[in-house]
């Protein structure tokens, strides 16, 4: 499929709930590289001539959504998806990125992902995947990404990236504003299952515990060394081995515990797990800004994107405080059709002072929306001061109208905005491992390794838009069946009844009754109509007959026209 | 299966999935149509589970669930597209209904209903018409044998009194004027988890294996209206076999024919081990093959079951 398809990089994450920047941390390569928006993220770098890589797109959400059980096809459509030129990655045009905001994860979509495994979730680290487990807690990410390349082949690398809370945090948890109370877990307590060796089709299994630097530092503080076993903490299973981070800048630096699940098998599992014997506080390292974005102004005709920059105090310890140095933040953000932007409504606000766009934006490349037919995509580079506490950019927008089949069944909850990427290309967050044994090469410690620019996913936002009287085609159809009813019903009246017919039937019951005709009949007598009274008021009838006729034309006519024009 | 908005309805669908699929019909002759997304719903206290009773003994999500159709994609449009196989181009195969005509199919729809009707996502409705039509063109284009159809919503029997396609087998849980009734609450998760009709089928097909051969007439005999509360009605004018001879794994599961032999499979290459003994039909899947070996051996099992496929279409 990947041959035929002519994919040279994919992308493919599924992904339920936000990550949470401020306490997890957002500078670290795991926040980099496997913080992803909620819903489905697909992006995909083809090898193909421009002009048939759109067709190829849509063939490529169609596969991809019958392999994961989701409804990625729902990308196939040019309003769903869009080709950033430099936003997000740099490229010659052959990138396309689509995301689904709204799409629910679930075990259907896990089982395909398992499957690609060489042991499925029989054997191995994947056998730990108690599912439960993973769907409860506060994000989990399931990702999927593929290189294809004449000399290496074809790698397929597949992440899952789980957040879970522990029970076992008894009270409340401290949020001071430095960070929170860090809970005891182990393998087992938050998977109900110890892991019982590897698969025996991989070359290696590893099971990694990294202590960040902040708590090393910590635990330096007090006096004892970084063993599995210290004042602070201590660790449930002795290591096979612990590695540091190099870095040859500072003293301190990340350490990291390994344990080789090839050592380990039925008889005697493997149960990682970490004991606090100290409470400890600990915050994450943030990437400099925190970047977030929201919706200003109410009802259904227009509102604005707002989306704002608040330092976290990174860049000054980062970043000589001179007076002319600044950072860069690269903004990649798709918006759909029916939002419509006004791109020249943008405005920044630094500090609270509104700036001059040249200050702030360096470059910016825009793809307007057209309606029905393609998102509205914008890229933009930022240079902000570094003595900066809040930065603000927003963004005017008309709210447009869909067609009546285009609303999906829950049409009043709102639409959904993807979330929009920000990276800061000065900053790196690579972490560099030494590998004792250059033939085991870990995959995970290689990207780790790898130069990963510090970028952040912004929030998914929900914009109601007017929403129409789903009713109203049963209404019409209700009122002209009535109208043509009437008119019909009208017009053969008018037609066809004798006035007076019913009178005079009525009548001549009177003036006999049943039995006395029946007598009469008998007897032979002859039944005398009463003709006398019909003939004077026949003309008066049939003139008013001659005018409902008119009448009832004249209406048909004047529907008629008004109907077809 | 089609599976309509209530938890009870996921619930009903899930556990018919699971019987079918415990009695041998594989994830690749089922097609499976969720509306909603129960399991891992905020919503949900049990995140990833899904349970037909009040003792949660049984989860139906498990671990090896595979749907084909979920959320906005379940519309009246994809269903008729599947029943009478007119997909666009780039559909993949696994949304395609691939039957043929020794094909046995069930079909399970549950869900809001009414006379004449089944409710789609809130603002669709499949008329009893539409699907005698989709129904007629599958009989045209030789997309089945025999077919079973059941339905459990209210006045389900209406649902298919339009019908008019030789060897189709139907049967409702209600009759016309009648609801169909919810099993019992659970109070826990705060919603009904199942319905009569369903719970009482799953009750037959939990005292059976693959092999047991007990037929559709005592499936149907089963059915108590005092227990479910509607009088289940099926019509059996257009099936032309005594319900008596026909077992209900021609519906509900799948038989192997397994031949055993101990002579190498030719179809395999040098590079891996000949003289292997096989027994053609079962659990060939577990080892890995290389590509052609793979289509050599596909296209002989689907030969051989050509008689007993089953497909498996349920929504809610």
């Amino acid at each position: 499929q990947v041959q035929k398809f002519h994919i040279s990089e994919l992308e493919l994450s599924f992904t339920q709930g936000r990550w949470n920047y401020e306490q997890w941390g957002g500078y670290d390569p795991m926040s980099t590289n496997n913080a992803k928006p909620p819903g489905v993220e697909l992006w995909a770098i083809f090898d193909l001539p421009l002009a048939e890589i759109d067709a190829t797109w849509k063939n490529l959400t169609h596969t991809l959504s019958g392999l994961f059980c989701a409804s990625i096809n729902f990308l196939e459509s040019s309003t769903a998806f869009s080709a950033p030129r430099w936003g997000f990655k740099l490229n010659e045009g052959n990138l396309r990125y689509g995301a689904l905001p709204r799409e629910a994860v679930c075990t259907e979509n896990l089982t395909p992902w398992l499957k690609l495994l060489p042991c499925r979730d029989k054997a191995g680290i994947a056998s730990l995947l108690y599912r439960p487990s993973v769907y409860k807690g506060y994000y989990h990410s399931q990702k999927l990404k593929l290189k294809s390349s004449q000399s290496l082949g074809i790698i397929l690398d597949q992440t899952l990236t789980v957040v879970l809370q522990p029970n076992t945090v008894s009270g409340k948890q401290l949020h001071s504003t430095g960070g929170q109370l860090q809970p005891s877990w182990s393998m087992e307590h938050l998977f109900s299952k110890k892991l019982s060796g590897k698969c025996l089709v991989s070359k290696s299994s590893r099971v990694f515990v990294e202590i960040e630097k902040g708590i090393v530092d910590n635990v330096d503080k007090a006096g004892s060394d970084v063993s599995s076993n210290n004042d602070l903490f201590v660790l449930s299973t002795a290591p096979d081995r612990s590695l540091k981070e190099l870095d040859n800048l500072e003293v301190q630096s990340s350490s990291l515990y390994e344990y080789d699940v090839n050592n380990y098998n039925s008889d005697k599992p493997l149960n990682v797990g970490i004991t606090w014997k100290l409470p400890l506080i600990w915050s994450c390292t943030r990437a400099p800004y925190h970047a977030s974005r929201f919706l200003m102004g109410s009802g259904n005709e227009r509102g604005s994107i707002a989306m704002s920059f608040l330092s976290t105090g990174l860049d000054k310890q980062l970043v000589d405080s001179s007076n002319d140095c600044s950072i860069k933040a690269v903004v990649f953000q798709v918006v759909p059709w029916y939002v419509k932007v006004y791109y020249h409504s943008l405005e920044v606000f630094i500090d609270g002072n509104s700036k001059a766009i040249s200050e702030v934006v360096d470059k910016i490349h825009v793809t307007p929306s057209e309606d029905k037919l393609l998102p509205g995509t914008m890229e933009m580079l930022l240079k902000f001061p570094c003595s900066m506490q809040l930065a603000t950019l927003t963004l005017d927008f008309d709210k447009g109208f869909l067609h009546i089949d285009e609303y999906p069944p829950d049409a009043n909850q709102g639409f959904d905005i993807p979330s929009a990427l920000v990276s800061f290309p000065e900053f790196n967050s690579s972490r560099s491992y030494p590998e004792a044994d250059p033939l085991f090469v870990s995959p995970l410690l290689e990207n780790f390794k790898e130069d990963g620019v510090v970028k952040s996913y912004t929030e998914v936002l929900l914009v109601p838009l007017t929403t129409p009287d789903f009713s109203m085609p049963y209404n019409v159809i209700t009122f002209t069946c009535t109208v043509l009813a009437l008119y019909f019903g009208s017009l053969l009246n008018a037609l066809r009844r004798r006035i007076g017919e019913e009178e005079r039937g009525l009548k001549k019951a009177d003036k006999r009754g049943l039995i006395p005709l029946l007598i009469a009949k008998l007897r032979g007598q002859k039944v005398d109509p009463s003709e006398s009274e019909s003939t004077s008021p026949a003309s008066l009838p049939r003139s008013k007959l001659l005018l409902k006729v008119v009448f009832v034309a004249v209406v048909a006519i004047v529907f008629h026209y008004l109907s077809n024009s | 299966m089609i599976c309509r908005f209530n938890y009870r309805h996921m619930a009903n669908t899930l556990s018919l999935y699971r019987t079918v699929k415990r009695l041998g019909i594989p994830d690749e002759r089922i097609i499976l149509m969720l509306a909603d997304d129960m399991a891992c719903n905020p919503r949900n206290n049990y995140p990833a589970q899904v349970f037909n009773n009040e003792n949660h003994q049984l989860n139906l999500y498990g671990d090896n669930v595979e749907v084909d159709y979920r959320g906005y994609e379940v519309t009246v449009e994809n269903f008729l597209r599947v029943l009478t196989g007119r997909h666009e181009s780039a559909v993949p195969r696994s949304k395609r209904l691939l039957s043929d005509e020794g094909s046995h199919i069930l079909l399970y729809m549950t869900g809001h209903g009414g006379d004449e009707f089944l409710k789609f996502q809130d603002n669709e409705e499949l008329q009893s018409h539409d699907l005698a039509d989709a129904v007629k063109q599958m009989k045209e284009k030789h997309r089945f044998k025999e077919l079973l159809i059941m339905v459990d919503t209210c006045q389900a029997a209406t649902l298919f009194s339009q019908l008019q396609s030789p060897g189709v087998l139907a049967i409702g849980s209600s009759m016309k004027g009648e609801n169909s009734y919810s099993h019992h609450l659970d109070s826990d998760i705060g919603v009904s988890v199942v319905d009569r009709f369903t719970f009482h089928t799953l009750a037959f097909f939990e005292k059976l294996n693959m092999y047991s051969n007990a037929s559709l007439n005592s499936l149907f005999n089963s059915y108590d209206p005092s227990m479910l509360l509607s009088t289940a009605y099926y019509r059996m004018d257009l099936y032309k076999r005594a319900l008596n001879e026909v077992p209900v794994t021609n519906f509900f599961g799948s038989v192997m024919k397994t031949i055993h032999t101990d002579s190498a499979y030719t179809g395999f290459l040098a590079a891996h081990d000949a003289e292997l003994p096989l027994s053609v039909g079962n659990n060939i899947l577990d080892h890995v093959m290389l590509q052609n070996e793979a289509s050599a051996r596909r296209s002989n099992i689907e030969e051989m079951n050509v008689s007993f496929s089953k497909f498996c279409i349920s929504f809610i």
